[in-house]
């Protein structure tokens, strides 16, 4: 799985790409902490884990960042090393998200503030989609095979 | 006429520094950039053109949907848009409004002169950097408990009056005297209020800052006297809003219209300018929870207010903060949705703010979305004490650049629902703005160059925040003056800037 941060006036987004849908959720997840952050994560902190349920997959997308914000402010702590696991819905249901990150202290490092997930330009799109060496669009820029899953989400700051 | 075509749209300019957007018939009504044509060509740069068109679109807009001089791309509405909905047939936008809810700025006045504060600088803003909380984590200046939020959240600045973090005056200098009445607390998640009780007094991060400025020229010295501002005095400025609390509301609300109101959602030309019906059980809970949030953000304005008198008693060694008379001059918001009466005029689509038939009085839903209210003299909601010279307009410009104190201006109703520029405008994104400076080149070269003295948690927010990353805020200002929308009444330079 990869990410990238991508430009936006006064925001910021995140390309990313895995093999499966979890994994492009935990690379956003992954890329959000890394727009908080510059300096090197200190491997420091417990892991915490969440679970999201939602009617779609761009929901399930959405609430999944936007609790990490949440336990980010409640606990204290940024979530770092995200990995997630998303289950289809069977027979008219909720997708499932169930993930873990490692929780590392706020006061361990200097991190910014990053407000909220929007759904501005936001795109999660199946494997099949074209490489990055065959399209410069945002979220397949960082689509390495065309297996891939792959995630654009831009966050306000 | 003159025009000027950008990326698909063709805008005419009907009259000086006032933008038409070409119809495509998509839009419910007309569409306007406040603009020179400078100005224009830096804002139609990105996706803002896009965006206020897609407002224009949306149901229940009353004529026309604005985008500010210092408008920019957001997400959903630009920022710097003003749009107006009717409050029975229209709609209320959470994403309109956008997750800083009530994201706003305020200036202190004081009695000291830049002399008075030359040669403390560092001393100063380390003093200031230490007393506010800033970027992420660190609490707040008030450790609150979720009763003392409960409280903050319905009452706003009375809150903070009985609790010793405000005197009366405050309340009076502050916008609907800091508290706004439609608060409903069982609108608020608890995720909200989670996130808010530990976040009580504390700046953030991103354009959020606390600058210590002087006042470098005054354009109108009656209605500076009236502010209590004069030449060389210092200042100090607040910008921030309702951190974690205000985020959730929104994310909660946007959530909630997608479940409860997917065709209304659906007929939005966007699905980030999420919305929900006037009228509906939903619109109202949103109501009530963003008024919550406003009266939040105004607590945490008014504690890091307490915060920086305190620090300057300290600092300047006086026996309180009023010997230094600090007192707030105003504070405005700049991300709210609010019900207003606006003299319209009836048409067949709807109502229109311009028109020569009958005006008649109609209540709105006020969107400004980086954009602030500038209520001219003589209207009832501006407070007493500047009510002969027109509501106190705080535009904060960049830490290299200095800020404006303007007046509401006679033409703001009339033109654009009582509303002017927010800010300078962000020209250059955050990442290219952190490939093109590095954070401690900046802060050396505005010590060295302009005496500015800043302290942040962060060196890539300084380069974030650059004075290059920001668009002219003479120019801003200059359209705001001819338009008439508000007028200059001093200007300021920063000495100490703290960032998160």
């Amino acid at each position: 799985m990869t990410f990238a941060l991508r430009e936006h006036t006064a925001d910021i987004a995140v390309a990313a790409a895995a093999d499966s849908l979890g994994g492009v959720f935990g690379a956003v997840a992954d890329g959000m902490a890394a727009a908080m952050i510059d300096d090197d994560v200190p491997a420091t902190g417990a892991q915490l884990t969440v679970s999201e349920r939602a009617e779609s997959r761009e929901a399930a997308l959405y609430d999944y960042l936007t609790r990490l914000l949440y336990e980010r402010d409640v606990q204290g702590v940024l979530p770092v090393d995200n990995a997630a696991t998303v289950d289809e819905p069977t027979g008219g249901g909720d997708w499932r998200v169930t993930a873990s990150a490692r929780g590392v202290p706020l006061d361990a490092v200097h991190a910014r503030d990053l407000k909220a997930v929007t759904y501005s330009e936001m795109q999660l799109t199946p494997p099949g989609g074209p490489t990055h060496a065959e399209a410069g669009t945002p979220p397949d820029a960082v689509r390495e095979h065309p297996d891939d899953w792959a995630a654009y989400v831009v966050f306000d700051v | 006429m003159s025009t000027f075509d950008a990326d698909g749209h063709r805008l005419t300019e009907v009259e000086p520094d006032v933008w038409a957007l070409a119809d495509t018939g998509d839009e419910s009504v007309p569409a306007r950039v406040l603009a020179n044509r400078s100005l224009l060509a830096q804002i139609s740069t990105d996706n803002t053109l896009t965006q206020l068109r897609n407002v224009a679109g949306m149901p229940g807009a009353v004529a026309p949907a604005l985008c500010m001089p210092d408008g920019h791309q957001g997400y959903g509405f630009p920022v710097g848009g003003v749009a107006a909905f009717d409050a029975e047939d229209g709609c209320i936008s959470p994403g309109g409004v956008g997750f800083d809810i009530n994201c706003g700025v305020r200036m202190l006045t004081t009695t000291l002169t830049y002399d008075d504060v030359k040669g403390r600088e560092a001393a100063l803003v380390d003093a200031l950097y230490d007393a506010v909380p800033c970027g992420l984590g660190g609490g707040g200046v008030h450790d609150g408990t979720h009763a003392d939020l409960d409280a903050a959240l319905e009452r706003g600045i009375d809150w903070c009056v009985e609790e010793g973090y405000a005197v009366p005056a405050d309340r009076r200098h502050c916008e609907d005297e800091g508290q706004r009445l439609d608060a409903d607390l069982d609108a608020v998640s608890k995720k909200a209020r989670d996130r808010g009780a530990s976040q009580m007094g504390s700046l953030g991060s991103g354009n959020h800052f606390l600058e210590v400025q002087r006042v470098t020229d005054v354009y109108d010295d009656d209605t500076a006297a009236a502010f209590g501002l004069a030449e060389d005095q210092v200042v100090v400025l607040i910008h921030c809003g309702s951190r974690g609390l205000g985020h959730q509301i929104c994310s909660d609300y946007l959530r909630r219209i997608e479940q409860e109101h997917p065709d209304f959602l659906a007929s939005l030309p966007n699905k980030d300018l999420a919305a929900a019906p006037a009228g509906s059980e939903l619109a109202a809970s949103y109501y009530g929870a963003m008024c919550a949030a406003i009266n939040f953000a105004w607590v945490n304005r008014q504690l890091i207010t307490h915060a920086v008198r305190e620090t300057f008693a300290d600092v300047f060694d006086a026996p309180d903060w009023e010997a230094l008379g600090m007192d707030l001059l105003y504070d405005v918001s700049h991300n709210i949705a609010k019900r207003e009466t606006h003299a319209v005029v009836e048409t067949e689509d709807g109502y229109s703010l311009a028109g020569d038939g009958e005006r008649v009085e109609r209540e709105l839903f006020v969107h400004r979305k980086g954009a602030t209210r500038a209520f001219p003299a003589g209207h009832p909601e501006v407070p007493a004490a500047y009510r002969e010279v027109g509501q106190p307009v705080i535009i904060p410009g960049s830490m290299g650049a200095g800020s404006y104190v303007l007046r509401g201006g006679s033409q703001s109703l009339g033109r654009t629902f009582g509303s002017t520029a927010h800010g300078a405008g962000r020209l250059m994104s955050r990442t290219q703005a952190k490939d093109e400076y590095q954070g401690g080149d900046v802060q050396d070269a505005l010590e060295a160059d302009d005496d500015i003295h800043v302290k942040a948690a962060s060196g890539a927010t300084i380069a974030e925040e650059a004075p290059g990353v920001y668009k002219d805020i003479d120019d801003v200002v200059d359209v705001s003056a001819g338009l008439g929308v508000g007028d200059p009444v001093v200007r300021t330079y920063p000495v100490c800037n703290v960032k998160g």
